[in-house]
């Protein structure tokens, strides 16, 4: 059974995200993360995802979770390794991993899912490659809704960043 | 003291409900690299300042080493 000792010297949240696209995986960059990309000043200690939930592409997720480790972030000791039904399904499975937090959505705020999304992404480059990132305009829209009260206090500082690019773009 | 008002009209209070737009432009300016750097180091100090307080909430009261 695996331990916790697998635990990372710290996070490295980049290499998680160059992983994800490396392993070829379908998914949109959501949360602090996606926020930090377009230059909001937050500091996120996780990487959100929202993931394509066809068969081929559970597959890739599901082998990629297994090479870094990964096992259910909770409150008490238990290792826990992902499982596939979990990827399939509509909830958030919040994972532990050797290069920091993943959280695995399979839908955010109002039920939306990778498909639904797709429209209200940027793709940038990094570090050679492509990665789907949710606009920010979207993000901010979505966290006016949210009850979260971490999205509540970000929510200033992501709408002066939307403005500020606003700006730069006119 | 100096003469005066310490907080001299250059050293506004700053309102802490206020968004740090200087920061936010800042930000802006850098590369996406740039930006995941500045988030990665943030993120790994405050991993290793979350450890340092563990460790030291876990030594024995009592001990030399409590503060």
């Amino acid at each position: 059974m695996p331990t916790k000792s697998k635990e990372p010297s710290g996070p490295d949240l980049s290499t998680l995200l160059e992983g994800l696209i490396e392993a070829d995986i379908k998914f949109i960059l959501v949360g602090g993360l996606a926020a930090v990309i377009q230059g909001a000043p937050v500091t996120t200690m996780d990487v959100d995802i929202v993931h394509s939930q066809s068969p081929e592409n559970i597959s890739k997720l599901f082998v990629f979770l297994k090479s870094m480790g990964a096992f259910y972030r909770r409150m008490d000791d238990r290792v826990i390794e992902p499982n596939r039904e979990d990827l399939e399904g509509k909830g958030h499975a919040l994972f532990a991993t050797r290069l920091g937090p993943l959280d695995v959505l399979a839908v955010i705020e109002e039920g939306k899912a990778y498909n639904d999304l797709l429209e209200h992404t940027i793709k940038i480059e990094f570090r050679g490659h492509a990665v789907r990132v949710l606009g920010l305009k979207t993000l901010v829209q979505l966290k006016q809704m949210s009850k979260d009260l971490k999205d509540k206090q970000r929510l200033p500082v992501l709408k002066e960043t939307l403005r500020q690019l606003n700006d730069y773009e006119m | 003291m100096g003469k005066g008002d310490p907080m001299s009209k250059k050293m506004k209070p700053k309102n802490l409900s206020d968004v740090d737009k200087g920061l936010v432009a800042m930000f802006l300016k850098m590369s996406i690299e740039e930006r995941l750097r500045a988030n990665d180091n943030a993120a790994r100090t405050i991993w290793e300042l979350r450890n340092a307080y563990k460790k030291q909430r876990t030594i024995r009261p009592g001990s030399k080493h409590t503060a």
